[in-house]
C-alpha cells in the first residue's frame, strides 16, 4: 500500500514547515532576523499507463494516463531578505540599514560575516564591535575623551575629541551586497556568511550601487508578520493532520483485506 | 462461482490506486502550484461463457479497471508573500523551465537568483525568457515584473529603469495532456507544443500560488474509498460463506 508512505512523506514535510515556522516565531523580537519559509514540490510520478501511447493500429492514442505521485519534498527554506521595521532606541551605536546590504563583521576565525544586526557596541579598545565582540569592518577606532558619535546617512563616522568644535571624522562604514541574498547562509548570532549560491560581496558605501542608507539610534525589528506565521501554522498542523488519515485509511484497508481470511 | 471474486477483487485494486492518488494530493497540500490529480475509472465488460448450453443467453460480466489519472488544472488560491521574487500566473498559463531534461513548465512561482544572477526555480533550473534565460547584474536592486512578464530594475544609481528581460509565459491548446515531471514541473508530450499564452494571463508579483488540492474533498473521497473498499470486503466475504457451506453441504452424504 503506496499510499502509507506517501502520507508520511506528507507528515515528514509538514513537521519540517512547523519547525520553520516556529524559528520564525522564535525569532519574531531578534533584530535583524529575516524570516524564512518553507517551499515544497511533489516527488517523482510512476507512470503506470504512459499518456500517447498508441492503443490500435489505427493510431488512437491514449488521452491521459495513470501517472501515481510519490508524495512531497522540501525544497529548499529560503529566507526573505525583505525591509524589517525600523525601532527607534536612541542609542548612538544603534544603527539599522534601511534598504539593501549588510554590515561586514570579522570573525574569530578571520573569515568575514554579514549582519543586518545593528545594535554595535565599544570594545576596551574603543573598537566598534557586535554584541558578541566581534570587529565591524573596515575597523573603527573611537578615541577615548571623545562624545557625540554621529553616524550619518552614508556611514561617515564622527566624533567630538575633548573640547573640540568641529567634529573629528574616524572613518566611513561600509556595506555589502550580494546578487542572491536568499542564497547567504545563516551561522546563528544574526550572521549570515558568503556561499556560491549568494556570489561574490559587492562592497560599496550605503547609499551608493543601490545600497540602503544607514539610520543612527534605530534599530531593524525582524521581518516576521504574526498574523501570517500563525495562518501558516495552522495550515500546516491541519495538513499534518489529514495525512495522519491517509495513513489511517490505508490502515484501515489493509485491515479489511486481512480480515478477510478467517 | 469465482466469477463474484474476481469481479471485488478488480474494484479493490482500484480503489487502492485512487487511495494512493488521494494520498499524493493531501501530501502536497502545502505545495506550491501544485495541481490535484483525480481518477477516472471504466467498466470493462467481459463476454460470458457461451451461451449455447444454457436456456437463453449468458449475461456478461462488468469489471472495474482504472483508465486514467486526470490533471485538476483550475486555478489555486493565491498567497500575498511581498516578496519580489515570487510571481502567481492569472490564467491559464505556465512558465518556461530550462532542465536538464529539456524544456518544462511550471505554474510553481517562488524563484530565486543565482550566483551568476540568473533567475531560477527552487531546484536551480533556469527560468526562460522569450530571448533566453533573464541575467541580473550585481548592482540591480528593486526588480519588478509586470503583468506581461517584463522585468525591470534599477541599476546601480540610475534613476531609469532597464529592462531584463520578459518571462516567456506559454499556454496549451491542451493543457490536460501534459504530463506531471515531479518538482512541480509538466512536460509536454509529443505533439503538444507551446503557444504565447492568452492575453488574458498575465503574472501577479510578490504573490504565489498555492495547491489547489480542495481538502474537504480529498477528505470526503478518501472516507468513500475506505467505506466501498469494507463493503466489497463484505461482499467477498459473503460470497466466500456461501461457498463454504455450500461445499460443506454438498459434502453432507445422506446415510
Amino acid at each position: 500500500m503506496r499510499a502509507l508512505y506517501t502520507a508520511a512523506t506528507g507528515m515528514a514535510a509538514q513537521e519540517l514547515n512547523v519547525q520553520v515556522i516556529s524559528n520564525n516565531i522564535a525569532n519574531m523580537r531578534t533584530t535583524g532576523y529575516k524570516r524564512q519559509r518553507a517551499d515544497f514540490q511533489d516527488l517523482l510520478y510512476e507512470h503506470v499507463r504512459r499518456v500517447g501511447t498508441q492503443t490500435s493500429d489505427q493510431g488512437n492514442i491514449l488521452p491521459a494516463g495513470i501517472d501515481l505521485g510519490g508524495g512531497v519534498k522540501t525544497v529548499a527554506t529560503p529566507r526573505m531578505m525583505s525591509q524589517g521595521t525600523l525601532s527607534p532606541t536612541g542609542n548612538e551605536l544603534d544603527v539599522a540599514i534601511r534598504g539593501d546590504g549588510f554590515f561586514r563583521v570579522l570573525l574569530p576565525d578571520s573569515r568575514t560575516a554579514y549582519t543586518r544586526d545593528g545594535s554595535f557596541q565599544m570594545d576596551a579598545q574603543g573598537r566598534i564591535v557586535t554584541a558578541q565582540g566581534y570587529v565591524l569592518q573596515p575597523g573603527i577606532t573611537i578615541p577615548q575623551n571623545s562624545h557625540n558619535i554621529t553616524i550619518n546617512a552614508q556611514g561617515q563616522v564622527s566624533v567630538i575629541v575633548n573640547n573640540d568644535t568641529t567634529p573629528t571624522q574616524l572613518g566611513q562604514i561600509d556595506l555589502a551586497n550580494f546578487i542572491d541574498k536568499a542564497g547567504l547562509q545563516a551561522i546563528g548570532d544574526n550572521l549570515f556568511i558568503e556561499t556560491p549560491a549568494s556570489g561574490p560581496p559587492q562592497v560599496a558605501f550605503p547609499q551608493a550601487d543601490g545600497l540602503g542608507d544607514l539610520q543612527q539610534g534605530n534599530l531593524e525589528q525582524a521581518n516576521v508578520e504574526a498574523v501570517t506565521q500563525i495562518s501558516d501554522l495552522i495550515a500546516a498542523q491541519r495538513a499534518y493532520e489529514m495525512n495522519s488519515k491517509v495513513i489511517t485509511a490505508a490502515d484501515q484497508m489493509l485491515q479489511t483485506t486481512s480480515n478477510l481470511t478467517r | 462461482m469465482e466469477n463474484a471474486l474476481l469481479i471485488g477483487l478488480s474494484r479493490q485494486v482500484v480503489l487502492q490506486r485512487e487511495l494512493e492518488v488521494i494520498a499524493n494530493n493531501i501530501a502536497n497540500l502545502n505545495t506550491n502550484g501544485f495541481k490535484a490529480d483525480g481518477s477516472v475509472f471504466q467498466e470493462y465488460l467481459m463476454p460470458g461463457a457461451r451461451s449455447d448450453r444454457f436456456i437463453g443467453a449468458d449475461r456478461r460480466m462488468s469489471f472495474v479497471l482504472d483508465r486514467a489519472t486526470w490533471h485538476n488544472l483550475s486555478q489555486g488560491p493565491i498567497q500575498n508573500t511581498g516578496n519580489p521574487l515570487d510571481v502567481a500566473i492569472d490564467g491559464n498559463a505556465f512558465l518556461a523551465v530550462q532542465t536538464p531534461q529539456g524544456e518544462r513548465y511550471t505554474r510553481n512561482g517562488a524563484l530565486q537568483i543565482n550566483a551568476q544572477g540568473q533567475l531560477v526555480t527552487s531546484e536551480g533550473y533556469q527560468v526562460l525568457g522569450e530571448s533566453g534565460p533573464i541575467v541580473f547584474q550585481q548592482t540591480d536592486h528593486d526588480i519588478s515584473i509586470s503583468r506581461e512578464g517584463t522585468v525591470t530594475v534599477k541599476e546601480a544609481n540610475n534613476v531609469a529603469e532597464a529592462q531584463r528581460g520578459k518571462l516567456r509565459i506559454v499556454g496549451f491548446p491542451q493543457p490536460e495532456r501534459l504530463v506531471k515531471d515531479a518538482t512541480s514541473l509538466f512536460a509536454a508530450p509529443a505533439g503538444l507544443a507551446p503557444q504565447p499564452a492568452a492575453a488574458s494571463a498575465g503574472i501577479i508579483q510578490g504573490a504565489i500560488e498555492k495547491s489547489n488540492v480542495s481538502a474537504v474533498s480529498e477528505m470526503t473521497r478518501m472516507i468513500e474509498v475506505t467505506r466501498t473498499y469494507t463493503a466489497v470486503s463484505g461482499m467477498l466475504q459473503a460470497q466466500s460463506d456461501l461457498r463454504r457451506t455450500a461445499i460443506q453441504q454438498l459434502a453432507d452424504v445422506p446415510t
